[in-house]
């Protein structure tokens, strides 16, 4: 039934994975058309990025005021952190395929998919990053003359960053993790390489791989710079 | 009726993009000639069955996936525990294993491993090795520094004091720590279909395409249950094995 | 209800705090935590807030700055109700100093500082100039302007949570056990500048402690609260430790009251006895002519300047004139200026009966005795035996 499509052991090499990736390859399923290349690889690789950086902001979008609000008044617990369970636990496939199937294909579809992904761990790190944070500073700001806004903004934020974007981080390798399997709703990412293997040959499987790999690895990298911007010098200095 | 059978049609080569799925409303299926129907239950009644297989080979996959990375988890956790300078390098290491796409990771292994079960293991076990070691090693951190100190001070060796003081203490923590690695497996096993390595994945993406609504909801159902059951056992061991916190939290 | 005396109006920079039947109530538990409290803190004074932990006295302290709501009564802040004030501008107005400290991780000791002057909108030159201004206030360095609270010690901490309450020149204190969570030694220090700081500045405090030794130290007035959030004596330290109101606040001052109000007096507020004197060279006959009717029956030696120098035995009297090496050690010299209780602790130390007083510049003033002391205290010598105490540290 299944393993009908490909041979158990592919001679899929790293030399041939790179050269699939800068140099267009004939391919023996393709009947001498050339598939693979820098330009497609550039392609796929920026509508991959598109559709994580959009999911990823619409998911932080809805998710982190939510959160922070929760958070800062110390209710919902059992939503936002059960969110986070129960997020976890949802299958990937299963929510980007029902989703494909029921509303249908295309960009703005996937991007809601996906950003139902990206949800859960935001909104759960929002909540507890929040109230995690020391109630002594929390207590001067209010004592002082902070209005709740100022507290949440001004006091509060700063300190959960670390937390904060930990979710953020979570939610971007869950996205763009799953954002590969796009082709199977219809915008093509780098996962056309594995989703449709029978067009690009053992060695596009592998390229794809790397690809992805290091589209994610380069995302996780800017993330951590980003956090690392965010956090206050005092902040590591109290920590260490 | 075979799963096969009531796969959508194969995109033709060559021809990926817009017209692969234009052409699966085309084709009228049980339940799907009215587009409403998401849950076809006369369906479901004829074909569970065929979900017997897909679940013990997701399950397979995630026991041994996540059995694995627990050893090695544990193994490094500990090794860093004694030798503190390897926390930090470990943690970076696991850390960036645990960003590449698991999906990624499969086609990573190609060349080693091939297609198939084994590729599915590895990767899925790297993949849990960062939830785990990070959460033993911020275990075995928490314990109570009092609790060691007077364990040294009774006489009591370093391997000692590591499985009847540290390792009890720390428990809670690692049993998180491997309760959110295993219902991630859980959810991640479902990519599996694309090494043909079996599993729950099969009847939401099963021959390359897409099945219908109610086959990957059913699937999706079995895996969240999956995943839920793994959860309530691991958080009964958790109360098991630490009765200790069950008297503090009465 | 008495009529609301007309609240004068002090300098712009403090207020009195007056409390009318404030009361705080908890869900709908029968037991008020604040009972119908009434209470006058004049404007510039330091009232102290003291009581066993549960008595009320933090919830009563943060009914003023409406970080706890009343249930029913009223607080007025010259004369104005806070009821009236919107919560986050009135607490702009009112300095917040709390045990632990809660300074703002993530911010700099200069920008912690500068926390209320940049809410109110401050330009930035009058925000730096106060900053500069309240660190030399504290006694902290400017280049730890720059620092980050976690590179502070924990007093310096404190000190900046002091600032930050000072810095946008509040009309009201409020400190709640602000040195609690200080090892002793910088309590003590801590307590000291800030009283310094508070003759200098003379704020509006209420100040919460559960500590009645630092609250007979630091108060002009002291509440005594007990359970339910009543006051059960509202008096000036002194009238406390004399005329306990009740038992309850007898138990609460502790029986050493005695000695603790020496920790209120200094040497030179009581009478002391003269000290008859002799210079080197001068005739013993003199001197023995002086002891005659002298309360101290051993003459001083003194220089020319008349600082002492030691006091004359029966032997050295002995000799025509008197020797200028004296035969007993000159033992303990007190300065008018010290605090009685650490002088009967050099009396006891030096086992002495009698100690020199010397005024500024080292001249002798008179000579305090353990007699002075017993007599001052209003009780026969039988109670020296309590003196011990005195040397054990608070």
């Amino acid at each position: 039934m299944i393993g009908a499509l490909l041979p158990p052991i592919l001679p899929a090499s790293i030399g041939g994975a790179i050269e699939f990736i800068f140099e267009p390859q004939s391919s023996n399923v393709t009947g001498g058309k050339k598939v693979g290349g820098l330009e497609v690889v550039v392609e796929l690789m920026l509508n991959q990025l598109e559709v994580t950086v959009f999911a990823l902001a619409l998911a932080t979008a809805i998710a982190l005021p939510i959160g922070l609000y929760l958070g800062h008044r110390g209710v919902g617990e059992l939503f936002a952190v059960g969110l986070g369970n129960v997020g976890r636990a949802v299958p990937e496939l299963a929510l980007i395929a029902l989703m494909a199937a029921v509303i249908g294909v295309g960009l703005l579809n996937l991007t809601i998919a996906l950003a139902v992904l990206g949800i859960p761990p935001i909104l759960t790190n929002a909540f507890v990053g929040i109230r995690q944070v020391d109630r002594s500073p929390v207590d001067a700001a209010r004592g002082i003359g902070m209005t709740e806004m100022e507290i949440l903004l001004k006091v509060e934020m700063p300190l959960a960053v670390p937390t904060l974007m930990a979710g953020i981080r979570s939610a971007m390798i869950a996205i763009v993790a799953t954002a590969t399997i796009g082709p199977i709703a219809g915008v093509l990412t780098l996962g056309d390489f594995i989703i449709n293997n029978n067009v690009y040959g053992e060695n596009g499987l592998l390229a794809g791989g790397i690809l992805v790999a290091l589209l994610a690895l380069t995302l996780e990298f800017l993330l951590a710079w980003l956090q690392r911007l965010l956090t206050s010098r005092g902040l590591r200095l109290s920590e260490a | 009726m075979s799963s096969a059978a009531l796969a959508l049609p194969v995109a033709k080569v060559g021809e990926v993009g817009e017209s692969f799925f234009h052409e699966r409303t085309s084709e009228t299926l049980p339940c799907q000639a009215s587009s409403s129907h998401l849950f076809c239950f006369d369906w479901a009644k004829e074909n569970i069955d065929s979900f017997g297989t897909p679940t013990l080979q997701h399950l397979e996959l995630v026991l041994f996936s996540v059995l694995a990375g627990f050893v090695v988890a544990m193994a490094l956790a500990l090794l860093a525990h004694r030798r503190r300078w390897l926390q930090a390098p470990l943690l970076a290491i696991t850390g960036v294993i645990y960003t590449v796409p698991s999906i990624a990771f499969f086609f990573l292994l190609l060349p080693l491993t091939g297609l198939g079960r084994d590729t599915v293991i590895v990767a899925l076990s790297a993949y849990t090795l960062q939830i785990i070691y990070r959460n033993a090693i911020a275990g075995l951190a928490n314990v109570p520094a009092a609790a060691k100190d007077a364990a040294r001070g009774m006489g009591l060796t370093e391997t000692q004091i590591l499985w009847r003081v540290e390792l009890p203490l720390a428990t809670p923590e690692i049993v998180a720590g491997l309760r959110i690695a295993t219902v991630s497996t859980v959810a991640l096993a479902t990519f599996a279909v694309f090494v043909n390595a079996g599993g729950l994945g099969v009847k939401i993406y099963g021959s390359g395409n897409l099945t219908f609504p109610t086959s990957i909801i059913i699937a999706g159902g079995i895996a969240m249950l999956m995943a839920l059951a793994f959860h309530l056992a691991l958080v009964g061991i958790e109360r098991y094995a630490t009765p200790w916190r069950r008297v503090a939290a009465a | 209800m008495p009529v609301p005396e007309v609240t004068e109006q002090v300098s712009s920079d403090a207020s009195a705090v007056r409390y009318e039947n404030a009361t705080k109530r908890y869900g709908d538990s029968a037991e008020a935590a604040v009972d119908r409290l009434s209470l006058e803190v004049p404007a510039g004074e330091v009232c102290v807030l003291v009581g066993p932990s549960g008595c009320g006295k933090t919830t009563a302290m943060r009914l003023v700055n409406r970080t706890v709501e009343l249930s029913e009564g009223d607080v007025l802040i010259g004369g104005e109700s806070v009821r009236d004030r919107d919560p986050a501008r009135l607490r702009r107005e009112i300095g917040y100093v709390i045990q632990q400290v809660g300074l703002f991780p993530h911010r700099t000791i200069a920008e912690n500082i500068a926390t209320v002057p940049h809410l109110l909108g401050w330009k930035k030159e009058r925000i730096e100039a106060r900053t500069e201004e309240l660190l030399e206030l504290i006694g902290l360095e400017a280049e730890l302007a720059e620092r980050y609270p976690a590179q502070l010690s924990g007093g310096q901490q404190q000190r900046v949570g002091v600032a930050r309450a000072l810095a946008a020149d509040p009309l009201v204190m409020l400190m709640d056990e602000p040195f609690g969570a200080i090892d002793p030694i910088n309590r003590e220090r801590l307590q000291n500048e800030f009283l310094r700081l508070q003759a200098e500045i003379r704020k509006t405090v209420l100040f919460v402690t559960h500590d009645i030794d630092e609250a007979i130290k630091m108060g002009d007035r002291i509440a005594i609260m007990r359970k339910g959030g009543r006051v059960a004596q509202y008096a000036m330290p002194a009238e406390l430790l004399m005329a306990p109101a009740d038992e309850f606040v007898e138990d609460f001052v502790g029986a050493d009251r005695a000695l603790k109000r020496l920790a209120l007096m200094r040497v030179g507020d009581i009478d002391l006895w003269e000290a008859p004197l002799a210079h080197v060279g001068q005739a013993t006959v003199e001197v023995r002519a002086k002891l005659a009717g002298a309360e101290v029956p051993y003459p001083l030696l003194v220089d020319s300047e008349r600082r002492p120098l030691g006091w004359l035995s029966e032997r050295d009297l002995a000799a025509e004139t008197v020797p200028a090496r004296p035969d007993s050690p000159l033992g303990p010299v007190l300065d008018r200026a010290d605090v009685m209780r650490d002088a009967l602790a050099d009396l006891l130390q030096g086992e002495a009966q009698y100690a020199a007083v010397t005024d500024h510049d080292g001249r002798i003033d008179g000579v305090l005795s353990v007699e002075i002391i017993s007599e001052f205290l209003g009780s026969p010598k039988a109670k020296t035996e309590e003196h011990g105490a005195a040397e054990r540290p608070r």
